[in-house]
């Protein structure tokens, strides 16, 4: 009898569980917490009309400002967690979305390309997808010294693929491989949902990351 | 609320004070970010001793990276040896990545006696921030204060 959950099955459950985790924190902060901050701060723009004290409206109208920044600062945090547009729009709009906090963020430019039409593909799909490249952009911001990069999808029947290229230092694989698990997650992320990710890179020239998921 | 520095004439003089700061600072790069005047957000505005343009592209919320931390607090930050001993994640600090710097110095600039800027000085190599660098910032810090509040 088999008494040994397959290693890959762990994998699997540990990151499924991640992610539920990170969507349901996201989705009380948006949902709970927010929404809460939200009423208290109609009713101090409610208290503020009703009050008559200038010293005391003055006070109650910077609350209520305080309140109104964590209000959006709650829904940004919610949104970088797990982005809505991910859920609800798909993986082209939830990646463009990134790409614009992307390059505000570290000033790096990125080029996006899409060929074909978007099919639907199921969420734990779209997740996996979403965070291998969010995970390939964040090792450019690091490691890659370069000011711009480019991501392009190719939906073609049966398969999807994503090439993330940049010209920037690149590094080497194998040694990275063994050092960071950053690399190999993204490997590995990719596998549990039957897809490949194939990672290349030239000292000097660059690194090129190609994801690519079958599509049933 | 209006940033004198941010005028056409004014770019060019807090241009020459970054060049400044550089020269008698002798690190490898400074910076200096402001908060936008229509919204809580923080840019990088000047630069000296750039290796690239991302500063002008990065933008952090209020509170957020070193320039946000910087203006929420009020107080100075100095991060050594980066990205080791930082408190959070390398990708919090996205000018230190954008220049390459392993040592930081940034202190506030204050303009009408709110902080509303920030002055940093970056070295990309082992050399960290002395603390004769760091209250030479703090002088260079409130020469810039006063060209900014005119």
């Amino acid at each position: 009898m088999e008494t040994q959950p397959a290693k890959k099955n762990i994998s699997s459950y540990i990151i499924q569980s991640q992610e539920d985790e990170i969507k349901r924190i996201a989705l009380e902060l948006h949902e709970g917490v927010g929404q809460t901050l939200y009423s208290l701060f109609t009713g101090m723009q409610f208290i503020q009309t009703a009050v008559d004290q200038p010293e005391m409206k003055d006070y109650i109208r910077d609350m209520a400002q305080m309140m109104e920044k964590t209000i959006q600062e709650i829904r940004l945090l919610a949104v970088e967690l797990h982005p809505p547009a991910l859920g609800t729009l798909g993986l082209l709009p939830a990646l463009k979305s990134y790409l614009k906090l992307y390059t505000s963020t570290y000033g790096i430019i990125v080029d996006l390309e899409n060929e074909g039409k978007e099919v639907q593909i199921r969420e734990r799909e779209r997740i996996t997808l979403f965070r291998v490249c969010q995970e390939a952009l964040a090792n450019i911001a690091r490691y890659a010294d370069t000011m711009s990069a480019g991501i392009s999808l190719r939906w073609e029947p049966g398969q999807l693929s994503i090439m993330i290229k940049d010209k920037g230092k690149g590094f080497d694989v194998d040694a990275a491989m063994k050092s960071s698990a950053g690399i190999a997650a993204m490997m590995e992320r990719m596998l549990l949902i039957n897809g490949k990710c194939v990672i290349s890179s030239k000292i000097g020239e660059g690194t090129s990351i190609d994801i690519t998921l079958p599509l049933y | 609320m209006e940033y004198k520095g941010c005028s056409p004439g004014g770019s060019v003089r807090i241009d020459q004070a970054c060049e400044k700061v550089l020269a008698e600072l002798e690190c490898d790069f400074v910076g200096l970010a402001l908060q936008n005047t229509d919204g809580p957000d923080v840019k990088w505005h000047y630069a000296a001793g750039n290796s690239n343009e991302k500063y002008k592209r990065i933008t952090v919320r209020y509170g957020k990276g070193i320039a946000g931390k910087v203006i929420s607090t009020g107080r100075p930050m100095y991060v050594d040896n980066f990205p080791d001993n930082i408190a959070g994640k390398a990708l919090e600090y996205p000018i230190m990545l954008a220049e390459g710097l392993k040592h930081a110095y940034a202190v506030p600039i204050h303009f009408k006696g709110i902080p509303k800027g920030v002055l940093l000085i970056g070295n990309r190599s082992g050399q960290p921030v002395s603390e004769s660098r760091q209250s030479a910032a703090k002088e260079a810090a409130r020469t810039l204060e006063k060209k900014l509040n005119g």
